[in-house]
Parts: structure tokens; sequence; C-alpha cells
């Protein structure tokens, strides 16, 4: 039952739960939190090919360089988030227009 | 046995969580089901024994990320929004314009070929067993990190220091 199949099926519905997240969320935290999905399925892949294909360890590095470039732009997303509030008063994604055209 | 167990919990408690991230009106309540969503894929590194991957995962997310997206939820107001733009007939909100439905479509095409190609191998990659020998990977992923991926090791260290002053000077309050 633990097999390759069984990870990559998970971290696709995980990739589509994020991606649609992304896309019918209006909240700009509500879209992180999206991004954050999407970038775990990303790394549940690394590590489990490096399970079952590679046999070494050179997944989890690249899962560990993906949860510290997660946190990175968390930190500086939710800033931007802030920022935005206070020009705006809101987080509507629809309100940031002021790089259109 | 334990280790069926443990995937099928992990697996439940993933997919659950992601499910409720999407759904959930509330966008705090939203932040918490992320929350127990990233505990379900630290489980699954787990099972697949990258104990040093889990543990990382439960400090940075847990610990970290989901506390930081839960205090802007707090500092933003916490509302959850709908789509303000309407479509031609004004009867139903919608998103984006025909240029955005066309690209929407393309990607689409090249997911569903994409995932095609994965679901002709999946009877080959289910072949692939877990061989179920665990040892602690943390000796030889510090050894790794120090020597093959020295640079990438001292760049991220520079990524961090450069989002944590990006982070201060973007969200630091300015008088006008």
């Amino acid at each position: 039952m633990i097999s390759l199949a069984s990870y990559l099926i998970i971290s696709i519905i995980l990739f589509v739960i994020g991606l649609m997240v992304m896309i019918a969320r209006k909240n700009i935290v509500a879209i992180l939190l999206g991004i954050e999905l999407i970038l775990n399925a990303a790394a549940l892949n690394f590590v489990a090919y490096s399970k079952f294909v590679t046999n070494n360890l050179d997944g989890h590095i690249f899962a560990l360089f993906i949860i510290v470039v997660a946190a990175a732009e968390a930190a500086v997303g939710l800033a931007i988030v802030i920022r935005f509030f206070q020009l705006k008063e809101t987080i509507h994604i629809d309100e940031a227009t002021q790089l259109r055209n | 046995m334990f280790l069926n167990l443990l995937f099928i919990a992990s697996a439940i408690l993933t997919i659950l969580g992601a499910v409720l991230v999407l759904t959930t009106k509330n966008i705090m309540h939203s932040c918490v089901f992320l929350l127990t969503s990233l505990i379900g894929i630290a489980g699954l590194y787990a099972t697949l024994g990258a104990d040093f991957v889990a543990v990382t995962q439960v400090m940075v997310y847990v610990g970290g990320v989901v506390i930081l997206m839960l205090f802007a939820v707090m500092l933003t107001g916490g509302k959850d929004f709908v789509s303000k733009a309407q479509n031609l007939l004004g009867l139903a909100p919608t998103m984006g314009n025909a240029f955005t439905y066309v690209m929407a479509s393309f990607v689409g095409v090249v997911f569903i070929l994409t995932n095609i190609q994965l679901i002709k191998r999946l009877g080959e990659f289910s072949k692939l067993k877990n061989n179920g020998s665990f040892v602690s990977t943390v000796n030889e992923l510090g050894m790794l990190l120090v020597k093959d991926h020295i640079l990438a090791f001292e760049i991220s260290s520079v990524l961090l220091l450069g989002a944590l002053v990006g982070a201060a000077i973007i969200a630091r309050p300015r008088k006008q």
C-alpha cells in the first residue's frame, strides 16, 4: 500500500487544492495559504522520489531548502499584505490595481 | 502495521485539512486547518524515513509560518471576501477576461496531458515498495549540507537575511 504512487496521488491532490485556493479565495492571506500548500506538495514529491527511486538524500536537501524559501516568502508576503492594508484599509485582491496597465 | 496506520492517518489529515482550507469561510479557521494539513505532511515525511525533514517541517511551519499567518489575519481584520467583478450579464461574480480564460484552458490541457502520462505509469510506480529500513538521516544530512551543498546553504542564509530586512522595511509604519 505504501508505494510511490500513493505519495504522488496525495501530492497531486494537495497541488490541485492549493491551486483552487489561490484562484477562488479573494483574501490575500488565503492566497498565501494556497502557496504554502503548493510548496508542500512539491517538497513531498522530492522526498518520496528520494526514498523510492534514487535512494540518496538529495531530495531531503531539496525539501529543506523549499521549507527555508517558503518561510522567507511568507515573511515578505505578509509584510506586503500588512503594508497594503495600511494603504488601502482592505486586503481584497481586486483592490490591488495600482500596477495595472 | 504501525507504518500503514501512520500513513493512513497522515494522508487523511493532509487531504482533509487541505479541503477544509479551501471550503471554510472563516479565514482564521482556514489557518488552523492549514496547520493540521502541515502536521499530516510531517507524518508522511516520517513514513518515508525522513526524520530530520519531518521535525523541521513541524518546527518551521507549525511553529513559525502558521503563527505568522495568524498574526497577519489578526492585524488585517480577518474578513473573507467575494469577487467584486461581474460577468457580462451581471448575474454572478466572475474573474478575469477572455484572455484569462484562454490561458486557463491552455494550462488545463497541459495539466491533463501530464497527468495522463503519470496515470499510465502508475502501475509501474506502485511496484516500488518501501524497503522498510529506517536509519537516522541527521548525520548524513549534516555532512551533505556542509560538504556538497555548502554554496546553497550560504546562499539561503543570505536569502533569509534579505527577507528579514526586506520585511522589516516594507512593513514599517510611515509618517506622512
